[in-house]
């Protein structure tokens, strides 16, 4: 039985303990079905971040439940959320984050390494995929002889390299011009029509009108906004 | 996995280079002094044993304690002598091919009608004994003496140089005790740093001993045996049997030349193990040296680290990049270091043998074996893997969240 692909039940995020308590996610309950395009919009300090870092395996909840393809990942050791975040979940970082001393093609097969992918179809994988960005000019550049949106583009072969069932990106076009902007959200509209589930944080209203479905939070609290 | 993370550790050491350059040359220098001290002690032991090992079938017999490499030259002293009936008796030991005898006394010795005379200790020997115990010195000028020879002296440098007005040169007419003998050869000034001090020898023949001094006191036989393997046995048996003669169980010592080189090798492995022993402290330096730069590294790259995790690498996949890392560069400072320690050597070896008064030193050739290199090479691959440990599991620990925000 698939309850979606993303299930959170009453997930919530502490900081602190006593009368510093900080509630950075409140009780959210949350399904994202497979195939979603879903903006997580709302001001810095929301706890946007939090939910996307809860969502992408980078952090534990300090209650409730989180579950992936119906796995319950809140109570995975350290080294299986490694293994769902590299099977799972392709980021997109706001700065890019790529690793300054490998070129854009080993960027792309970084991941597909350490899921254990084999150098040939690594190889070959990669270079489809930043042929799908239309950088296959570009492969044995550094990211620092790269353009902010290249680089962006780079890292969303990146993040597609291992077949992730989630892709996510914070802030994807916070740090491009407009036109570069426009182009990465071409791409990941592109992924999302061909079946992949895509989360995008932001908070420029204009990127978050694209998603088809938007969650809007505030002060920890997510609420489902109508599109 | 492996070809990744050393790719990565790879790029990492190429894009610091300089820094890089600057941590492994610490063990360069530490594995470099282990291997230039390795092959000159190897090279001594080479030397030694050779220089030796044409003499295993000799047991030196001697008045008193044991003759050592420390007492040589202390051997006289004690007024008391080996008779006749000793040397009869070694030469009915079974085994024992030939016993050559050692003539000690004291004598006048003047030059050139040179009004002052000194005292001096002579020693006498026939030819045989003459060519083993000292065909390995070095004559300054001269040579040693032959078989017939008659009225001839070989005398120490300070003999020659400092003990009259004048210089005493090959050919020089001196008198032992108003007997008159020719020079044939000067020994080479030798200081303190050769096995024996010959600088105040006065050496004749058995013969030219007795005509001089009327004495014949013996003071060392040597004792050459049939079968090297009964050399130990046939000492102790000749220690027994002079003991006896002497009615004292310290009579007389009988030292097997094998056992003289067991010593001075026992010596020589103890001075290189400490001189390899403060080497080793270059190499604790050199490892803080290359924890200190991977704690700077992985400090520089914690979002680096982030980005790894984030992406899926785990926290052994972490560790594998930085042991690589400390474990490359320790191993091409390792690699440089044999090369260096293995130059360092020849050049090492070739200053002890020019250095010493008279420039001469015997030739020595440092022997750099596997095994050092072996040692050498997996020293710095421990070294590179602990000092590399800390850093590594320091990055690995790192939370992918804190690393990611880092901006």
């Amino acid at each position: 039985m698939s309850r979606g692909v993303i299930v959170t039940k009453d997930l919530s995020k502490t900081y602190g303990k006593g009368e510093l308590k900080v509630y950075a996610l409140r009780k959210t309950n949350i399904s994202i079905k497979q195939g979603d395009y879903i903006a997580i919009k709302g001001p810095s300090g929301s706890g946007k971040s939090t939910l996307m870092n809860l969502i992408g395996c980078l952090d534990k909840p300090t209650t409730g439940k989180l579950y992936i393809d119906d796995t319950d990942v809140s109570t995975l050791s350290e080294n299986n959320l490694a293994k769902i975040r590299r099977e799972k979940i392709g980021f997109i970082f706001q700065k890019y984050n790529l690793i300054p001393t490998l070129t854009a093609l080993e960027n792309v097969t970084l991941s597909m390494g350490f899921a254990g992918v084999d150098s040939k179809t690594r190889i070959r994988r990669a270079k489809n995929l930043l042929d799908m960005v239309e950088l296959s000019h570009r492969i044995s550049h550094k990211p620092s002889e790269l353009s902010g949106g290249e680089q962006q583009r780079v890292a969303i072969s990146r993040a597609l390299g291992n077949n992730p069932t989630i892709v996510l990106g914070d802030e994807p076009t916070g740090n491009v011009d407009t036109k570069s902007g426009n182009k990465i959200m071409d791409i990941l509209e592109n992924i999302n029509n061909q079946g992949e589930t895509v989360i995008v944080v932001t908070h420029d209203p204009n990127i978050a009108k694209r998603a088809r479905r938007i969650l809007s939070i505030e002060d920890g609290v997510v609420m489902e906004e109508n599109v | 996995m492996f070809r990744d993370n050393f790719n990565l550790a790879y790029k990492n050491i190429k894009e610091r280079m300089s820094r890089s350059i600057l941590t492994l040359l610490g063990i360069t220098i530490g594995i470099m002094a282990i291997i230039s001290l390795m092959g000159i002690g190897e090279g001594m032991n080479v030397a030694v044993e050779g220089e030796l090992s044409s003499l295993s079938d000799t047991i030196i017999v001697n008045v008193g304690e044991g003759f050592s490499i420390f007492s040589v030259d202390q051997l006289d002293n004690t007024g008391e002598y080996l008779t006749e009936r000793d040397i009869t008796d070694l030469e009915r030991i079974p085994g024992v091919k030939e016993v050559n005898t050692q003539l000690t006394g004291m004598a006048s010795l003047s030059f050139n009608g040179d009004g002052n005379s000194v005292f001096v200790t002579v020693t006498g020997m026939d030819i045989e004994s003459m060519n083993l115990l000292y065909g390995l010195a070095d004559l300054s000028e001269g040579t040693l003496l032959e078989v017939g020879d008659q009225s001839k002296v070989i005398i120490g440098y300070d003999v020659a140089h400092d003990y009259f007005d004048n210089d005493v040169s090959i050919g020089s007419r001196v008198k032992i005790n108003g007997k008159k003998f020719f020079v044939n050869g000067i020994f080479n000034q030798q200081g303190f740093g050769g096995v024996s001090t010959n600088d105040d020898i006065v050496l004749l023949t058995s013969r030219d001993f007795q005509k001089a001094t009327g004495e014949s006191n013996i003071f060392v036989a040597t004792v050459s045996v049939l079968n090297v393997n009964e050399v130990e046995s046939i000492a102790l048996e000749i220690e027994r049997v002079i003991n006896e003669n002497h009615g004292d169980e310290d009579f007389a010592s009988a030292t097997s030349m094998s056992s003289i080189l067991d010593s001075i090798q026992s010596i020589m492995g103890i001075l290189q193990t400490v001189l390899i022993a403060i080497a080793s402290i270059a190499l604790v330096v050199a490892s803080i040296g290359i924890m200190n730069t991977m704690l700077t590294s992985v400090m520089e790259r914690t979002r680096e680290i982030g980005i790894m995790k984030a992406i899926g690498a785990t926290n052994k996949d972490i560790m594998s990049i930085f042991i690589i890392e400390g474990l490359l560069l320790s191993l091409v400072g390792g690699l440089s270091g044999i090369i260096v320690g293995i130059l360092g050597s020849q050049a090492v070896a070739g200053f002890l043998s020019n250095m010493g008064p008279g420039g001469g030193g015997p030739p020595l050739e440092p022997v750099v074996t596997f095994m050092a290199i072996g040692l050498g090479l997996s020293v710095s691959m421990i070294v590179g893997i602990i000092s590399s440990l800390y850093p590594a599991w320091k990055a690995a620990r790192m939370s992918p969240i804190e690393a990611v925000r880092y901006e």
